[in-house]
């Protein structure tokens, strides 16, 4: 399955090899299409792909080191 | 014949054929239309614009269809309204209303936007339509869906009251409650949207979806005699709404229709939704989402998708944010009740609320012309003043009880 994410880090976030130990340690590929790092946070949009449990795994490994990990299309309901 | 010239990636700008598209392949940059402007301006005037019914078909050209318009056709030309009690109650020389408690069929300007997309879905051959909402894009959906012999799926988080479904199911669509909260239903729905070949009005249709939103721009310009205002005052939510009003001023310039173009756009949200204003108060164009805590439901979108657009556009044209409490809104919906006769719903009150400090802060000046935007009608809203209105006066069917009470309103 693939998910397509954007992550806010936070500051103290930014030099950590954060997407690196996801991968490695959840078996999840990323694949990162578009970034940005400004004075206060880093943004990405990437795309991960891995087995179901992997990726929800993956992004709760995210989300508890503090990283919002948010739908690329924002939100839907309207 | 329309003008569209395709699709274009707002990120980096990669081209796409007229599809029921909306991301970018490469970049997952969101898709925006793209329209030979030179074409359109050997085929549209200020003259053939009066010319046509009063309804938002009126700009056409400038809209992303390629045939005849087919929903939505009493929908829009809603009044500009000059404001003076009101500008006067707020310190300011020229006030307009431009008033979308009164877009036909469900009183929101949900109905522009959903007119343009249920227009495109009949092109594109969609059988079915579909959006997540809890208000104004379900009522929406369902009524102009509804008349258009669309078969119809409106999705909304199962904890959502009763009272606020009443508009949509009267329609009759299949109406989906997600037991889950909104995050689980928005991911649903995207996912329902990548799968299913329906025409999910605000997922796949989007791009063409939001170009509706411009028709209050052209509307404003047109209203105020082919020119463009000082100031212009619009609500957040997703962000949309601000972009495609400061895109059709651009595109009125851009074509001729305006001569001069020095509009100030600026933004307004709730205090308990305002990751837009929030970025804009602090300089950045960095929209860190949040839960939504406000009476404004219909602007709670924590995490907007065109926030980052939406603060550009701001930083643009020298505008500014501001974001009011649930107190001010309901203050700001019944000083525009009392004073121009207009019940606007919450998102209305943040619009107005915010202009008011806008001014205080001297951000928009005392001195120039300002059109505020009230998107939505109050009847939609009325449980936000349960408690805060004024209250009626029991008398007993005699006519010495009436005269009591009425000694006492005129103070005697």
């Amino acid at each position: 399955m693939k998910t397509r994410v954007k992550l806010t880090f936070p500051q103290n976030l930014i030099k950590e090899p954060v997407i690196f130990t996801m991968a490695k340690q959840f078996n999840v590929m990323p694949n990162i299409r578009r970034a940005r790092i400004t004075e206060t946070v880093g943004e990405m949009v990437l795309e991960l792909e891995g087995e179901d449990a992997a990726l929800d795994k993956g992004i709760a490994f995210l989300k508890e080191k503090g990283i919002e990990v948010e739908m690329v299309v924002g939100d839907v309901i309207e | 014949m329309g003008h569209v010239k395709g699709l274009k990636c707002r990120e980096c700008g990669r081209e796409y054929a007229v599809d029921p598209i909306y991301v970018c392949e490469f970049c997952f940059g969101p898709l925006e239309v793209a329209y030979d402007y030179a074409s359109i301006a050997a085929s549209i005037s200020r003259e053939k614009i009066v010319q046509r019914p009063e309804n938002l078909w009126r700009y056409r050209e400038l809209l992303p269809i390629d045939g005849e318009p087919q929903v939505g056709l009493n929908s829009g030309y809603t009044p500009l309204i000059k404001a003076d009690n009101l500008a006067k109650a707020i310190g300011i020389d020229e006030l307009y209303i431009k008033d979308d408690t009164v877009v036909h069929p469900t009183l929101s300007f949900k109905d522009r936007v959903v007119a343009v997309a249920l227009t495109k879905a009949k092109e594109f051959n969609f059988d079915t339509v579909a959006c997540a909402s809890t208000g104004n894009l379900a009522h929406s959906v369902s009524a102009h869906g509804a008349r258009a012999g669309f078969n119809r799926f409106i999705f909304i988080p199962a904890t959502l009251e009763a009272s606020k479904i009443v508009a949509s199911l009267v329609y009759e669509p299949n109406l989906i409650a997600v037991d889950g909260n909104y995050d689980e239903v928005n991911r649903l729905c995207s996912e329902v949207a990548n799968k299913y070949r329906w025409a999910f009005v605000n997922i796949n249709i989007r791009p063409f979806y939001a170009e509706g939103s411009k028709t209050i721009g052209f509307e404003i310009a047109e209203q105020l005699g082919w020119q463009a205002p000082d100031n212009i005052v619009v609500p957040c939510a997703s962000g949309s709404l601000l972009t495609k009003v400061w895109k059709a001023l651009k595109e009125f310039k851009e074509i001729g229709i305006l001569k001069e173009l020095n509009t100030k756009i600026y933004g307004s949200q709730a205090t308990g939704c305002n990751p837009i204003s929030a970025a804009v108060k602090a300089g950045t164009d960095v929209i860190r989402p949040v839960k939504p805590n406000t009476i404004a439901k219909s602007l709670a979108i924590g995490n907007p998708a065109d926030g980052f657009y939406a603060s550009q556009v701001i930083r643009e044209t020298g505008g500014h944010a501001e974001d009011v409490s649930d107190q001010e809104i309901i203050d700001a919906i019944k000083l525009l009740a009392k004073t121009e006769g207009i019940f606007a719903e919450t998102a209305g009150g943040v619009t107005l609320a915010a202009t008011r400090k806008l001014i205080e802060s001297g951000r928009i000046k005392r001195e120039g012309r300002t059109v505020i935007c009230i998107t939505g009608n109050g009847l939609k809203t009325q449980e936000a003043l349960q408690g805060h209105t004024t209250m009626p006066h029991h008398i007993k069917p005699s006519l010495s009880s009436f005269e009591e009470v009425l000694e006492k309103i005129n103070g005697n």
